[in-house]
């Protein structure tokens, strides 16, 4: 007796020592399990098995088995570590399978697992032996289970660290080629094709805030209904992740409504730019914060070159602009009168110099017979291309009236009529001509609005108010009058702009008529040159300093000896 | 700049990309190309043979997610040959196996449309 005993205990020691060996040469979990529930099945002569581990929550999962039914498998109640021994559901699980035993796996770091048995096929119970022996067995698959266990987390850790180095290499890659880029539609092509590619994502939208407008720049989400959605939200506000994991209820379900699980801002400093829409991942994985945290860095890449990439466009836009403003100075520069005719009996001086490339202002000096020599000066209501604008269309109406020979009051009546017809903005023009006649030394003139010019004689002035209203405000309705002058020798008449009278210092103090009339009035014995030179000098001395802030344009005339 | 080539062919009427060099923001769009060209010209069913190709980037694969709908929608797919460990390893590290197959070598690939023509 003593000696069967003795040939079935060493039996049983060498069916372990081999069990030992066997999976502890194995790290792979299945394998483990296997092998441990056939060691249990070749001892026992039980023909169903089932090992359930536990997983990070501490519930009972089955990792593997055999001889069970799927249905019995589905079957497994959902019990935790926390007195399953005492669940009802557990125990009925037991009887109602014929689960006959149960042990638990115990490791060095507690309890991992349970394994249940079936009954034996000859029917006899397990006695106290075979639960020894059965403890045994798992004590020694135990560390082999927590081994494979360790090995799987590495496992997980480095595919984890893996993915991680992978998206940093991405990120990094990407960094370099958007920096390359300066097309915004190319930059969010490329970002598209990062996400898609790194993530699996099926869905997505790409979205930029400009000048206030949602611009939708990549979408396979129906593009409306991503306006739908993001019309009730203002984008500037979204600092920070949405998630359908986290954000409230009622805009869970707006966003499901069309499949988005995820919408990352796009910033530069603090400042949400853009958006990131996203659908779900073709695997059916959730985004993990990694995801997000590489989402958010690749779209801050993006953004900063679709910035970039705007500030460039607009650089070289206004370089083209600028570029067309120096054509149309040109331009305007040819339009005022390139050489000033000679007559016998006056000297004329003219000057003029815009505030910006382009201005309003605009003088003309015309011969239009052997004696006769008309000028005009007028200042444009308005600043910069509109007013140069419509400064060239007074020039064409003038010259055109010009040709007419009408007396100087009824032109003034056709050219308002003309200006009001052609300007429509509320924009209108100061104005002044008048007639000189070389041979009797008069002088007729029209003063549309200007600011009167100066006729100085003995040292008096005579200021040239007579003609009308502004040109260009309504149709002519009160005719214009006009008034001529006998002009003595040595009168000298000043033509200005409000540019000269309203020039400013640093002070925010104007030139101001007294200045000028002061001026005109110790100087009258200069000749028309020689006026206009000091006139510029003491305009220059006076606003020493500060931007010319209007046209500047002044004529002169000096009635010769 | 990296090499990248491109190259299509047909065989037993399934079209066949042939990918070289470095696949990645730069270059995806030459692949771009071929897939519109196939799609223009009804053909859906791809494998793209990854023999030559040395180096793939997010982007690049973000080529084949673009395309891999519509190609399902038209009877068709995009399967993938011939990869080195290297490039394989990205494809798996971003569960690439899970949403396409992958084959050891191209008539394997092509094999598979044929059988499943037949159903």
């Amino acid at each position: 007796m003593s000696s069967y005993q003795n040939n079935a205990a060493l039996r049983n020691f060498s069916a372990l020592v081999d069990f030992g060996n066997l999976i502890n040469s194995s790290l792979d979990l299945e394998f483990t399990l296997n092998n441990i529930l056939l060691t249990c099945f070749g001892k026992f002569h039980t023909t169903k098995g089932i090992i359930a581990l536990i997983n990070e929550e501490n519930v009972f999962v089955i990792k593997a088995s055999k001889g069970v039914s799927k249905n019995v498998l589905n079957d497994f109640p959902l019990i935790t570590t926390i007195n399953y021994d005492i669940n009802d559901r557990f125990s009925e699980y037991l009887t109602k399978n014929n689960f006959q035993v149960y042990q638990e796996i115990k490791a060095s770091e507690g309890l991992k697992g349970l394994i249940l048995l079936g009954k034996k096929i000859t029917n006899q119970d397990y006695d106290k032996e075979d639960i020894n022996f059965l403890k045994t067995i798992v004590n020694v698959g135990a560390t082999a289970i927590e081994n494979s266990l360790i090995v799987d987390k590495l496992k997980k850790i480095n595919r984890e660290l893996d993915s991680k180095v992978n998206q940093l290499s991405s990120l990094f890659d990407l960094s370099k080629e958007f920096s390359g880029l300066l097309k915004t539609e190319q930059i969010a092509k490329l970002l598209v094709y990062s996400l898609i590619g790194q993530l699996l994502i099926s869905k997505y939208s790409i979205i930029i805030s400009e000048r206030n407008q949602l611009n939708i720049l990549e979408s396979s989400f129906e593009k409306e209904n991503i306006l739908k959605i993001l019309n009730n939200i203002e984008i500037e506000n979204i600092n920070s992740v949405i998630s359908i994991k986290t954000c409230e209820e009622n805009l869970i379900k707006e966003l499901l409504s069309i499949g988005i699980e995820l919408i990352v801002p796009m910033q530069i400093k603090n400042k949400t730019k853009g958006l990131i829409v996203l659908g779900k991942r073709r695997n059916n994985t959730d985004y993990t914060n990694s995801d997000i945290e590489f989402i958010s860095s690749l779209g801050s890449l993006a953004i900063i070159s679709i910035e970039n990439a705007r500030l460039f466009n607009e650089t070289i836009e206004k370089q083209k602009l600028e570029k067309d403003l120096e054509t149309a100075r040109n331009i305007q520069k040819n339009l005022l009168p390139q050489k000033i005719p000679i007559t016998n009996n006056f000297e004329i001086a003219a000057y003029n110099k815009s505030a910006k490339m382009v201005g309003g202002d605009y003088y003309d000096i015309i011969k239009l017979s052997e004696d006769k020599i008309l000028f005009a000066i007028a200042d444009v209501s308005g600043k910069g291309v509109p007013a140069s604008l419509l400064m060239a269309n007074i020039q064409a109406f003038l010259k055109t009236i010009c040709k007419m020979n009408l007396p100087l009051a009824e032109a003034t009546n056709l050219l308002n009529d003309l200006v009001a017809e052609n300007t429509s903005n509320g924009s209108f023009i100061t104005f002044f001509w008048g007639i000189l006649d070389d041979k009797t030394k008069t002088l007729t003139y029209v003063n549309a609005g200007h600011n009167p010019p100066l006729l100085v004689r003995n040292n008096e002035i005579i200021k040239l108010k007579k003609g009308g209203m502004i040109l260009g405000v309504v149709q002519t309705i009160v005719p214009y009058l006009s008034e001529t002058l006998q002009l003595n020798n040595d009168d000298l008449i000043i033509l200005f702009t409000d540019g000269i009278t309203e020039a400013m210092n640093k002070n925010w103090e104007e030139f101001g008529d007294e200045r000028l009339d002061k001026l005109t009035l110790e100087n009258s014995t200069l000749s028309a040159n020689q006026f206009l030179e000091l006139l510029k000098v003491k305009i220059d001395e006076f606003t020493s300093g500060a931007e010319q802030s209007d046209d500047i344009t002044t004529l002169i005339i000096k009635v010769k000896k | 700049m990296a090499d990248f080539n491109v190259n299509l062919r047909e065989k037993d009427s399934v079209s066949v990309i042939d990918v070289k060099g470095f696949l990645d923001a730069h270059t995806a769009p030459e692949l771009e190309n071929v897939f519109n060209k196939l799609i223009d010209t009804n053909q859906f069913k791809v494998v793209v043979n990854f023999n030559e190709l040395n180096y793939i980037s997010s982007a690049g694969l973000g080529v084949f997610m673009a395309y891999i709908e519509t190609m399902r929608e038209n009877n068709g797919d995009i399967k993938f040959s011939n990869m080195k460990e290297n490039v394989y390893n990205i494809f798996d590290l971003l569960g690439f196996p899970l949403l396409y197959e992958f084959f050891k070598n191209e008539d394997d690939a092509i094999n598979k449309f044929l059988e499943s023509g037949k159903f």
